[in-house]
């Protein structure tokens, strides 16, 4: 970023003079005024190599006199520059006063032909049937600076393994490979698991996976982007489709708070029914969001909606019990009619893939109907409110922390609950932002931290508070950081541990001042895409407590999937009377149902979510329908239209106009603001020969963030921490795996990421498990506060503190713990 | 004098056997590189020359041709190589005939040949599948998929030729 206290430098390139700030590699100082440097190995987002020998380019110096300065000129008066001698690898020279650059020459071009052509000595003639074929930088070098013909016999190329599964998701050919490491670098520097490496030497040098399982990592498919040629690519997409033939779809993933924007590829398909579907998900750069990276979730987890338990018709219970599908018009009646005859005893429950239009119309009609009782699903996390106010400042950007600044990272998994969070903390602990983990047990996030500090299960909130006693010199750090980025989660505690930990973490930030500036805030590591959205259109997990303790007459489920979430929720269901379920899937809650209306996908339709920085961002249709499920909001304002309560709107834009009108939060968020875009840093996606698949341009919008209040110069006002905690000898503490067997994530055993989801297992502390007479591996059954027991496997591998057994939810189709609570673990 | 030469003009046409053939009862022998409808080649061994690279389908001007393409394996193997075309389909209607497809297959699998009566009572029978496009195998060969030795058949173009 250019400002004022920027030193600009002097370069000429291709006899032209321009200004850089100084430091800038010379090959993105050249991409910035359209002079190409072609390169391979060189990424923008990775420390230069100078590896594949691509960029090499005439450089030279203006000479100047050594005692006075003065720019020495020749005889026929212009600057004397003195060339290197020998070509130079533009990608590892930074731009600096006097440099002179010659980016085509006689020379130049030789070189790069014969990179080219030595590149190609090897490499198959695989293009027709290549996945890369068609945005493929090799190829695309090829045909601009390469030889035009071969002089290389076939015999004589060098034949390795075609198809070797380096793990489940990424396929390796041996034979493409040109040895950029761009994989391997983007694997240790990037992410942070170092799990690709070289292997052998010269020509038999190949890419092999150091880990078991194979590519052990969450972000494996990134380096099928950045692969300048086609030697890695996905198990998903593998002879999808050409990518001319596709259609690129700017949509947003919707799995975790992150909320990375994302590029969907669709074609039509004959196995899909001659609809539109998606191929394969790609990022899309936004780099204050997701820059160019995605996790393995968010790439591979859209086979859900297409999966064989979606809903197909509207259906309503008859009167013998069963139920029976009906139109639109009758369901939407009898919906109307059980919501009218409630007498306002009515209640929403929202999931955390509903959309902001999806909830404002569930407000709407739940005020038109009498009732304010909006409850966000699940109800572990509290705080949003506290987001609001001292969220993370408008223009947040994690990429900007470094040396000086301070991340604190508290009651979280981020690695398992939001990856690109993780992998964007990592790097801003490698620029030199101070990282500090609080939690109760080890993280992956320990890893990547200067300080790790531990805390007694349930306790997150007084842990904070003592911080500065306990671990003065963690807190000096953190208190007297230029910046500082809390994230906090809810592991481990209570709703009303939660509230009570977000107090403290806000509390901490308006005492040492770091909130109301960029860079400077507090983020909820909430479940799912649109916490921060239910909080702003008046859904809370507080009121869905209260729903489950005082249940409504008729309660609303907007794609929340209470039974598989909750164990207790099949008894604090059959106390409504009525369930008017809106749903993806033929799920429990449906069968409890008396009006079951299909709804869409992200995939199939255009919405919003708010992110978890607070980012507003739109989503356009990808996929073409199934059945007749329509959006959530059309649905709802279907209902709310047979109550009188007024038409209905005719689009997701519509609803967004009426959201903008009625919700301050919201003001500028038009979905023609939403959909505005700059340019970025670095640029890649475009057509040009530079970074070929590497993510996608963003033309779909960059999203607009909701000022928080103290952005807007509200008073922030300290709130009483009150701290809760569960009592017990042993804790149960429902924890959450990235890869689990969710409806939304994976809707069948046979699918892609299967062999990646762990068996149900639960962690015991080596002294506990000695106390109970349990070994590794042994078969244990759990239970937790209320809820059934659970058969599970034991892991005693120094994973859980003692006291507390680490239970992941959602691994198994019986719904395990919500939230912490004292339990038992039996062996069987 | 005029009238004279006119008249010699129409009683030798008069004369000469008519050109006309007596189409369809009668055929005109086709030249060789008449562009009719297409085939789907085989190598001698039955499998599919179409590797399922889709190239036709975008050297096509008229977008006539649909490919979806799906991966080989050596129990159910269809092609040399890794690829091959699941889904294979021409409409007949939007077909031009230009021969590029044939141009751009990189197996020359895709061949214009020589029918040209091609008619249709509704436009899906237009629609050409891969079942109507591809050569039957000759007697005595297998056809696809076939179960084959492993490591056989892992190139896509199976014979490469030096550069001249």
């Amino acid at each position: 970023m250019v400002t004022a206290m920027t030193k600009l430098v002097k370069v000429i390139i291709d006899d032209r003079e321009y200004d850089f700030p100084a430091g800038m590699n010379l090959v993105d100082a050249a991409k910035q005024v359209d002079v190409t440097i072609p390169v391979f190995c060189y990424h923008p987002k990775m420390k230069p190599v100078g590896m594949c020998r691509m960029c090499l380019v005439e450089v030279g110096n203006i000479q100047k006199d050594r005692a006075t300065g003065e720019v020495l000129l020749d005889d026929s008066g212009n600057p004397q520059i003195r060339w290197m001698p020998k070509l130079q690898t533009a990608c590892t020279m930074n731009v600096s006063d006097g440099l002179v650059l010659r980016s085509t020459s006689k020379a130049v071009d030789e070189a790069r032909r014969n990179v080219v052509e030595f590149l190609l000595t090897s490499h198959p003639l695989d293009c027709p049937i290549c996945d890369k074929g068609g945005e493929c930088p090799l190829q695309n070098q090829t045909m601009e600076y390469g030889p035009g013909e071969s002089r290389m016999n076939f015999e004589d190329k060098k034949h390795l393994d075609k198809h070797v599964p380096l793990g489940d998701l990424i396929f390796l050919d041996e034979e493409r490979c040109i040895q950029c490491g761009r994989c391997v670098r983007f694997q240790a520097e990037v992410a942070g698991d170092d799990v690709l490496a070289f292997h052998e030497r010269g020509r038999d040098l190949q890419i092999i996976t150091v880990s078991d399982p194979g590519f052990d990592t969450y972000f494996s498919g990134n380096t099928t982007d950045i692969c300048p040629v086609g030697a890695l690519t996905t198990t998903d997409f593998r002879f999808g489709a050409r990518p001319w033939e596709m259609n690129s779809v700017p949509t947003l993933c919707n799995h975790c708070p992150v909320g990375c924007n994302t590029s969907a590829s669709t074609r039509l398909d004959r196995d899909f029914g001659g609809k539109t579907m998606i191929k394969r998900i790609m990022a899309r750069q936004n780099e204050q969001v997701n820059e160019i990276w995605m996790c393995d979730k968010g790439r591979f987890g859209h086979h859900f909606t297409r999966s064989e338990d979606r809903l197909l018709q509207p259906m309503v219970r008859a009167a013998g019990g069963s139920l029976s599908r009906e139109t639109w018009a009758d369901a939407v009646a009898a919906a109307a009619k059980l919501l009218g005859d409630a007498n306002g005893s009515v209640a929403v429950i929202a999931g955390p893939s509903a959309t902001n239009e999806d909830l404002f119309t569930l407000k709407q009609l739940a005020a038109g109907v009498g009732s304010t009782r909006l409850g966000a699903w699940p109800p572990t996390h509290a705080g949003a409110d506290l987001v609001a106010k001292v969220g993370v400042g408008k223009g947040t950007n994690l990429s900007n922390l470094g040396k000086g600044d301070a991340v604190l990272v508290i009651a979280t998994d981020l690695e398992e609950e939001a990856p690109i969070w993780r992998l964007r903390v990592k790097t801003a602990h490698d620029r030199g932002a101070y990282v500090v983990v609080a939690n109760a047990r080890k993280t992956r996030m320990d890893d990547f931290a200067d300080a790790v500090t531990m805390y007694q299960t349930g306790h997150a909130a007084t842990a904070f508070a003592d911080l500065r006693k306990q671990h003065p010199e963690v807190a000096e750090r953190l208190i007297n950081a230029n910046n500082l980025v809390v994230f906090a989660g809810a592991e481990g505690l209570t709703l009303d541990g939660s509230r009570a930990l977000m107090q403290a973490c806000a509390n901490f930030l308006i005492e040492t001042n770091h909130v109301g500036r960029a860079n400077n805030g507090l983020v909820g590591v909430f479940p799912g895409a649109n916490a921060m959205g239910q909080h702003y259109l008046g859904f809370s997990p507080e009121a869905t407590r209260d729903i489950i303790a005082n249940p409504p007459k008729v309660l609303i489920l907007a794609q929340a999937d209470v039974v598989a979430d909750d164990p207790a929720a099949a008894a604090w269901l059959s106390k409504v009377e009525t369930v008017i379920s809106l749903s993806l899937f033929d799920d429990e809650a449906t069968r409890q149902a008396k009006v079951v209306l299909p709804v869409q996908s992200f995939a199939e339709r255009d919405g919003s979510y708010t992110n978890g920085e607070r980012r507003v961002q739109r989503f356009y249709t990808a996929q073409g329908p199934i059945g007749e499920a329509i959006p959530a909001w059309q649905a709802v304002a279907r209902i709310a239209e047979k109550l009188g309560q007024g038409k209905a709107r005719l689009s997701a834009a519509q609803v967004m106009n009426d959201i903008v009108a009625a919700i301050p939060a919201f003001a500028g968020c038009k979905y023609s603001d939403l959909a505005k875009v700059e340019a970025q840093f670095p640029q890649v996606g475009g057509d040009d020969l530079y970074y070929g698949g590497t993510s996608y341009k963003n033309t779909g919008g960059l999203g607009v963030q909701i000022a928080s209040a103290a952005d807007n110069g509200e008073a922030v006002a300290l709130g009483d921490v009150k701290a809760d905690a569960v009592k017990g000898d042993l804790i149960v503490v429902p924890t959450v795996r990235l890869y689990n067997r969710e409806r939304v994530f994976q809707a069948s055993e046979a699918q892609l990421m299967a062999a990646r989801v762990a068996a149900p297992y639960v962690e015991i502390n080596a002294e506990d498990a000695a106390r109970l007479a349990i070994h590794d591996g042994d078969m244990v059954q759990v239970s937790a506060g209320a809820a059934q027991p659970v058969k599970v496997r034991a892991h005693v591998n120094g994973a859980a503190p003692k006291g507390t057994v680490l239970l992941p939810r959602n691994l198994q189709q019986t719904a395990t713990a919500l939230t912490i609570a004292a339990g038992t673990v039996t062996k069987v | 004098m005029n009238i004279l030469r006119g008249f010699a003009t129409t009683f030798k046409h008069l004369l000469e056997e008519p050109i006309t053939v007596q189409y369809p009862e009668q055929m005109r022998p086709f030249r060789e590189r008449y562009k009719g409808r297409h085939h789907l080649r085989r190598y001698e061994n039955g499998l599919e020359k179409c590797i399922g690279c889709a190239l036709c389908a975008a050297a096509c001007p008229a977008d006539a041709i649909w490919v979806e393409a799906a991966e080989n394996t050596d129990e159910q193997r269809f092609s040399p190589g890794e690829r091959y075309a699941k889904t294979y389909e021409i409409n007949m209607l939007r077909c031009i005939f230009c021969g590029y497809c044939e141009d751009a297959c990189p197996t020359q699998a895709i061949q214009l040949g020589h029918e040209h009566q091609l008619s249709f009572t509704d436009r899906q029978d237009a629609i050409f599948t891969k079942d109507m496009l591809i050569d039957p195998t000759a007697i005595g060969v297998a056809g696809t998929p076939q179960q084959v030795e492993p490591g056989v058949y892992t190139r896509s173009i199976p014979d490469m030729e030096n550069p001249r």
